[in-house]
This record gives C-alpha cells, sequence and structure tokens, in this order.
C-alpha cells in the first residue's frame, strides 16, 4: 500500500551514495528522511541511506483496474443468473440428498469473489512441484479441461524452471548429501516425531542445545523454540498481554500476529505503517487518556512490528521506534519472519542491519521456515520472558514440540552462518544474497517497472495493478520456464495486485539474467513499465554539458 | 493542557513485561530426555518405560518409516520454503490427501502443518459470529482457541450427557420459532471429540447422528486421540460404531498421535472440503 505522504511531485531526486549531502534530510517523492552521512560502517551507528520507494502509479491505471475489476463482476453476476436458471453447468459440489432441508453451510455471497474472479486465474496457485525447492525446481504439469473447475495432471514435468517464489533467501533448501549427513544421522537415531507436547515428554536434548545456539545467535540471554512459526504467534502473544492491555500494531501485519492479538483479549490500535508520527500521537493519547470507558490506566503497551513485510518489501525503522518504546516506556516484539538471516551483516537480522543493540528489543520472534529452510520458530529476550513463557505459554502446555530432524538441520544451519563448521560459507551466502538483492533491484528500476519497499530487502514486488494481468503475467513467465508468485486482493489492496519475488543466494548472476531478460520483454509486451522515474543505465552522458563544436 | 499531559507521561508506569516466575515452578524445569523417544526413553538420565508419549502404534522406532524419510530427505530436502498457494505444494502432499481420504473413506481430505492449528483453523473457516456450536465440556484446548477466533455463540453441555444436549437443542429450537428469518441464516455445530483428552471416554455416536437429523445441527468430529485406535481397522470412531462415514460433516484428526509425525488433516465430502 503506497505511503500516504508520498505525492508525485514532477522530479525524483536519485541520489547516487557518494554524493555529499549538505543538509541532514533529503526529499524524495515527498517523503522526508533523514539521511545520514556516508561512512565506513563499523556497526556502531547505521551510517547507510535508508531509501524506500512507494511510488503512486499514474491515474489512467487505477481508473483502467477499477473498469477491470467492474467487468469481471458484471460477468460473474451473469453468470450466476445462468447457473441458477440452469442454462450453465453447475461445476460446484453441492449439498447431500439427505441434509438438504438443514441451513445451508455457505451464504452465496461470500464465494461470489472466489467463484467468479478468482476462478478464471487460480491455475497459477498450488502449483505442486516435486523436486527440492533449491534456485530450480521442477513443476508436475497440470491442464484443465473445464476452465479451472477441475485440474488434470498429464504426468509430465517441466524441469529446471527458475524459482523466484520460494522464501529460500540463503539457499539452504538443497539435497546436497554431504550438508545433510548429519539430518540423517539425526533422522536414523531419534527416528521422525515425538508424540508428546513440550512440559511433557518431548523436550529432548536436541532442544536444549538449539535453544543456546539460538539465543547465541541472536546475541540475547535465552531463546524458546516452537514446532510451528505461526502458531508461535498466535499462542504467545495470549501468554505476554490479557485484558486491560493495550496493543499497537502495524497496518499490515501478518495474520498471525493478527489472530494472537484477537485471541489474547487486549484493546488493538492500528497505526499506519511505517508512520512514527501516526505510532506517537496513539501512544500519547493512549498514555493521557487511558483506558476507553473506565479511564485507568493501561497495564502495558506493546507495539508490534515485523522486520521485513512480506507483501511491500519494507523495513521496519527500528530506531525511531526504540527511541519512542523508551520514551513512553512501551514494549516492543519483533517478529523477524523474513528478515532474520537475510539482512545485516552477518545475518542476525534487522537489528544487526541498523547496528542495534539486541536488548533494545523486548521480544525477539522468528521462523525457521524461511532463512533456515526447515520448520518452526522461536522467541528470545531476556531470562525471565522466556521462563516465564516456558511455564505459561500454550504451545508448551498443549502443542507437540519440534522434530528431531528438523532441530538439527536448523542447528546445521546456524553453525553455517555464525561460521562455527569452520568454513566462512555462512557469510558468503549472506553477501551473495545481499549483492543479488541489489543488483535485481537496480536492474529493475532502470527497466522502468514499479517496485516497493527498500533498497535492501531481497523481497521484491513488481507492481502489476490490472487483474487482467495477474493471470497473463504468470502464465507467460511459466513458459519461459520462471516461477513466480502473484498475489491480488485480498491478501494486497484492491487496486495494487503485484508480482512478488524473493531473492536467494543461490540463485547465480545467469539465472538472475535470464529472469531480468525475461521481464524486460514481458514488461513491454504486457505494458507494464509504469514508472515515470526510470533512472537512465548511463548518468555519465548528463555531465557532458560543454561539447566543442565543429567549424 | 501541554503541562499536564508531559506530567502524565513521566508518570505513568506499565507492569513489568511478564510477572517473575519462582525458580521452583513446576513446570520450569522440563525433563531432559536423551536418545529417541521410543518405548524405553532415558529421561534426567534413567531408564524408563515410556507411558507418556502417545506413541499409541509404535510408529517412531519402525524401521519403514525411517527408509522412506531417508529417501525423501535426499530427494527434497527438510523445508518446503512456501505456503501451499506458493511452490509449497509436493507430489508427496497431493499423495498422502489422497491415500488419506481412500483410507477414510471419503471423498477428500486436506493436510495441515501442525496439528494444533488443524483444529483452530478448521472451526472459525465454517462458523463466523452469529453461529451456534453445541460444544462438549471435555473438549480439548485446541477446539477452545478455535471456538474463541471464530466469535460464535458458544454452548456447553455436560460431559457425555445426551439429555442435556438434548435440552439446549429443544431450548434453541423453541428460540427459533419466534425469530424464522433469522433462524434460517444461523448455522448450527455439534463438536465432538471420539476420544477425549481430558477425560479419556469416548463419545455416544449414534445417538448424536439421531441428534443430528432431528434438530437440523451438523457435526464436527475430532478424531485426534481415536484416529488409529479405535474401530477395527483404525479408522477412528465411525468405524467402531458402524456409522456412515457421510454422516459426519467433517472429521478433523492430527497425526501426530498414533501416526508418529507432525501435522494434521481433515476430511469429509468435497462440499465440505473445498472450502477450506
Amino acid at each position: 500500500m503506497a505511503n500516504p505522504s508520498a505525492v508525485c511531485n514532477g522530479h525524483l531526486h536519485h541520489q547516487k551514495q557518494n554524493n555529499l549531502l549538505k543538509s541532514g534530510t533529503s526529499k524524495k517523492n515527498g517523503i522526508t528522511k533523514g539521511i545520514k552521512k556516508n561512512g565506513v560502517s563499523n556497526g556502531s551507528l547505521s551510517k547507510k541511506a535508508f531509501i524506500e520507494h512507494f511510488e503512486q502509479a499514474p491515474m489512467y491505471v487505477a481508473v483502467l483496474t477499477f473498469v477491470g475489476f467492474g467487468v469481471g463482476t458484471i460477468f460473474g453476476y451473469l453468470r450466476d443468473f445462468m447457473r441458477a436458471w440452469g442454462l450453465e453447468k453447475r461445476n460446484v459440489a453441492t449439498e447431500r440428498e439427505q441434509q438438504k432441508d438443514f441451513v445451508p453451510l455457505y451464504q452465496d455471497f461470500e464465494n461470489f469473489y472466489t467463484r467468479n474472479l478468482y476462478m478464471r486465474i487460480r491455475d497459477n496457485w498450488n502449483r505442486p512441484i516435486c523436486s527440492v525447492p533449491g534456485p530450480q525446481f521442477d513443476l508436475m504439469e497440470r491442464v484443465t479441461d473445464d476452465y479451472n473447475w477441475t485440474f488434470r495432471f498429464t504426468g509430465r514435468t517441466i524441469k529446471n524452471v527458475i524459482n523466484m517464489g520460494s522464501y529460500n533467501y540463503l539457499g539452504f533448501a538443497e539435497t546436497d548429501a554431504d550438508a545433510l549427513k548429519t539430518v540423517a544421522k539425526e533422522l536414523q537415531k531419534y527416528g521422525t516425531g515425538i508424540c508428546s507436547t513440550r512440559q511433557e515428554m518431548g523436550n529432548l536434548d536436541k532442544h536444549v542445545e538449539l535453544e543456546k545456539l539460538v539465543a547465541r545467535f541472536l546475541g540475547v540471554e535465552d531463546a524458546m523454540v516452537f514446532g510451528m512459526g505461526f502458531a508461535t504467534n498466535s499462542m504467545n502473544i495470549p501468554a505476554l498481554v490479557g485484558k486491560g492491555c493495550l496493543i499497537l500494531s502495524d497496518e499490515l501485519n501478518h495474520t498471525s500476529l493478527v489472530l494472537g492479538a484477537r485471541l489474547s483479549g487486549a484493546t488493538i490500535r492500528i497505526f499506519k505503517h511505517n508512520n512514527i508520527q501516526s505510532l506517537e500521537s496513539l501512544l500519547r493519547d493512549a498514555i493521557i487518556y487511558g483506558q476507553p470507558r473506565s479511564r485507568r490506566a493501561w497495564r502495558k503497551i506493546i507495539i508490534l512490528v515485523e522486520g521485513i513485510y512480506s507483501m511491500e518489501g519494507s523495513i521496519v525503522r527500528l530506531p525511531e521506534i526504540v527511541s519512542l518504546k523508551r520514551k513512553y516506556k512501551a514494549y516492543l516484539y519483533l517478529d523477524e519472519a523474513h528478515s532474520i538471516g537475510a539482512v545485516g551483516a552477518t545475518g542476525r537480522g534487522v537489528v544487526e542491519y541498523f547496528g542495534m543493540n539486541p536488548d533494545d528489543v523486548d521480544v525477539l520472534m522468528g521462523t525457521f521456515t524461511k532463512s533456515f529452510g526447515a520448520a518452526g520458530g522461536y522467541i528470545a529476550g531476556k531470562k525471565d520472558l522466556v521462563d516465564f513463557l516456558r511455564t505459561h505459554s500454550h504451545s508448551a502446555v498443549y502443542a507437540t514440540s519440534m522434530c528431531p530432524p528438523v532441530a538439527e538441520q536448523i542447528i546445521r544451519a546456524m553453525k553455517c552462518l555464525m561460521g562455527l563448521d569452520g568454513t566462512t560459507q555462512g557469510l558468503q551466502r549472506v553477501q551473495k544474497l545481499g549483492k543479488n538483492t541489489r543488483y535485481f533491484r537496480r536492474r529493475l528500476h532502470e527497466m522502468g517497472f514499479i517496485i516497493y519497499g527498500n533498497d535492501d530487502s531481497p523481497v521484491v514486488p513488481l507492481l502489476l495493478f490490472m487483474p487482467g494481468k495477474i493471470g497473463a503475467f504468470a502464465r507467460r513467465m511459466l513458459e519461459k520456464n520462471i516461477g513466480v508468485v502473484v498475489v491480488g486482493f485480498p491478501a494486497t489492496p484492491i487496486t495494487e495486485s503485484r508480482a512478488r519475488f524473493c531473492v536467494s543466494a543461490a540463485h547465480t548472476r545467469e539465472m538472475l539474467d535470464t529472469v531480468l531478460n525475461a521481464l524486460d520483454e514481458l514488461g513491454d509486451f504486457l505494458q507494464l513499465k509504469y514508472s515515470r522515474y526510470s533512472k537512465s543505465a548511463h548518468p555519465e552522458l548528463y555531465e557532458e554539458t560543454r561539447f566543442e563544436l565543429e567549424d | 493542557s501541554l503541562q499536564e499531559k508531559e506530567e502524565l507521561i513521566e508518570e505513568w508506569q506499565p507492569e513489568p513485561l511478564v510477572p517473575p516466575v519462582s525458580k521452583d515452578h513446576p513446570s520450569l524445569n522440563y525433563n531432559i530426555v536423551s536418545g529417541p523417544p521410543a518405548h524405553k526413553i532415558i529421561v534426567n538420565g534413567k531408564e524408563c518405560i515410556n507411558f507418556a508419549s502417545f506413541n499409541f502404534l509404535g510408529l517412531l522406532d519402525n524401521e519403514k518409516v525411517k527408509n522412506a524419510a531417508q529417501a525423501s530427505l535426499k530427494k527434497y530436502g527438510v523445508g518446503t520454503c512456501g505456503p501451499r498457494g506458493f511452490y509449497g505444494t509436493f507430489d508427496v502432499h497431493l499423495e498422502l490427501e489422497e491415500r488419506l481420504a481412500k483410507f477414510m473413506r471419503t471423498e477428500e481430505a486436506i493436510i495441515y502443518s501442525y496439528g494444533f492449528a488443524t483444529i483452530a483453523s478448521a472451526i472459525p473457516a465454517y462458523s463466523k459470529r452469529g453461529d451456534i456450536m453445541f460444544v462438549d465440556e471435555a473438549a480439548c484446548f485446541a477446539i477452545q482457541k478455535g471456538l474463541q477466533a471464530s466469535r460464535s455463540n458458544i454452548k456447553l453441555f455436560k460431559h457425555n450427557d445426551m439429555a442435556y444436549l438434548e435440552r439446549l437443542l429443544k431450548e434453541q429450537e423453541t428460540e427459533d420459532q419466534k425469530n424464522p428469518r433469522k433462524a434460517r441464516v444461523t448455522r448450527r455445530f455439534i463438536v465432538v471429540e471420539g476420544l477425549y483428552m481430558n477425560t479419556g471416554d469416548i463419545c455416544p455416536l449414534p445417538e448424536l447422528i439421531k441428534l443430528k437429523y432431528k434438530y437440523k445441527v451438523r457435526i464436527f468430529l475430532e478424531e485426534s486421540l481415536s484416529f488409529g485406535v479405535l474401530g477395527e481397522h483404525g479408522r477412528g470412531i465411525t468405524e467402531h460404531f458402524g456409522v456412515n462415514i457421510d454422516d459426519i460433516d467433517l472429521i478433523s484428526a492430527n497425526m501426530e498421535n498414533s501416526l508418529a509425525s507432525i501435522g494434521g488433516f481433515c476430511c469429509g465430502r468435497s462440499f465440505v472440503i473445498d472450502h477450506q
């Protein structure tokens, strides 16, 4: 969603990194950002420029998007009408004969969008693959005979499709037998499952080892791991806050955070995405006016933010939020699902990216699914916090713990990242990811697409806007042997459908070049290059102000 | 005024983030299990016979299972790196769903990655605010979380007490007659477990089916503990009582007990499962 303060004014100053800036702030697209002077980053203060782009589309694009949805809706009504009158076949499964007089399970209108609009382009999601989800994978070929109502597998596989969709940031989703030999050994020794909850017989020595390693990796006192990333949020937020507390959450937080906040029973207030003024005004109002009806003081205030937002690619403004938190005595809960392993000089997440102390954040949460190629989540912080969670978390009491081979995969990946296995492979992966990200984003900007998000985030959303282009884009990319992910309503606002690329450390330069060339062609064919501020690839030409006139 | 506001902000003291936990809280120090959690396990250094894990069929140690897992490790690696919608669906997922559906003799099945989340996500998918759910008192925690997330009206009935349930249903019917238009759109569900985790007894399924047709409520059956345990072939409580499986609208189970793995599944008719 576009930052509301990003008003497109006529010019854009794309300042390169080695320009010296006289003033402390600069205006880009109407967003005022504090740009710090460039210098050698020695870890204490962030000296990089924090550049984020949220360009708005030209007006005609928004109009055409609405027109597209309008046409789809009209056709939807027409077809529903025809189906109700039997003029067209009904392909949806129906209720049992004996239960026809029960109250209907679904309202017809709820599924209107699903039936009429989503069904048309349904073949772009849930694509089954049959190999490891690395930088390239094999897709199973699927055809449909009746316009996406049912699918049929032809039995052939499309080999070596370049994978721009899986969250494989550091490339740990691999089947290299050498790398996985510890995992195979653990599998042989421990078996596949646990069959018990954490507090009963489910706490293996592997878990203890893993928790110590996670705490060491992040630089905090203690950590606790859980079996599933999504469930980590939804089961621990209710343990930390209850009635009488206030939760301030970002507009674009993930469903797991929203679910956890709702289940806790606390009051929820939403602040605009990454907008510090909005957050500050909410904090002041909360402290001054107290709870809504009784005017008593709030018991606790917690701020829920994410490290990298998965649909936008933007990074949270951590230094400002931490200073706000200190001033108003609130608590900070940071969900680093996408950013752990992906940003930061050695892969330790946004805390390292900004050069801050991990003690500043009260609750550090993250998942192992994305950068580490395994499953599960963790919560880390001070020892008191983790002790409390061990006793009071819903997950520890009722849900099964992580299974041993998965824990071993995380241990191996983390040791590789920290360099404890004796190689520099971990650091190389992090640096390769950074290089790939910057190269990819720079080339896309030069080509003229609208990209959202921070220049350093490996999640790259490319805006498509119009509903018709969603299907066309995904299908044509598949024809060129590139697998992409497209998202539309309801995961994104209705006018901002996008294609989301996840750059990985396992992608080679050639793979990225293939993708970029394909994007170039497709962008021209589908008219996707909406950006009015394309960077030229050869800016040196502007320096020529004088030239010799031939007499 | 501004001065007062600043003073209020200075004075406000929040509670500590977490209340301190005493050092000898009973659940604080977990028992550390070294080695595989099979029938004989080593807890805190002592070897014991394991009566505490839900390893009903003993599949934790099975060689065939381990070999199959090793083969898939070589082929697929460890994680899926993505949700189902975005290249996270593997051919083995689809095969598992087909096999489960065939085994349970239903039309379709769908799998989840975490057992707790299975029932806690399945309930809110069907029952929204304003719908009515009749739930047994001894329902397990995951069901309670699902109910909380769905925000429907919940009516508890005493554990395994069919007369109480019938009374509640009759009350609901008289209410419906007062307001027929609303009654036509509120959905009604009964949520029961096959084998209750909290008390360990079985629910009386045939009587529930009779109540279902009499009062027009749908049944959601949670078979986490009874899958693989009850019934001649392990198909659960429907086989145990000889009830037609199509009578149950949705069966949800988690695979972490008898099947010695992680995850859960829901199965039923296509009409019900497609929605998920």
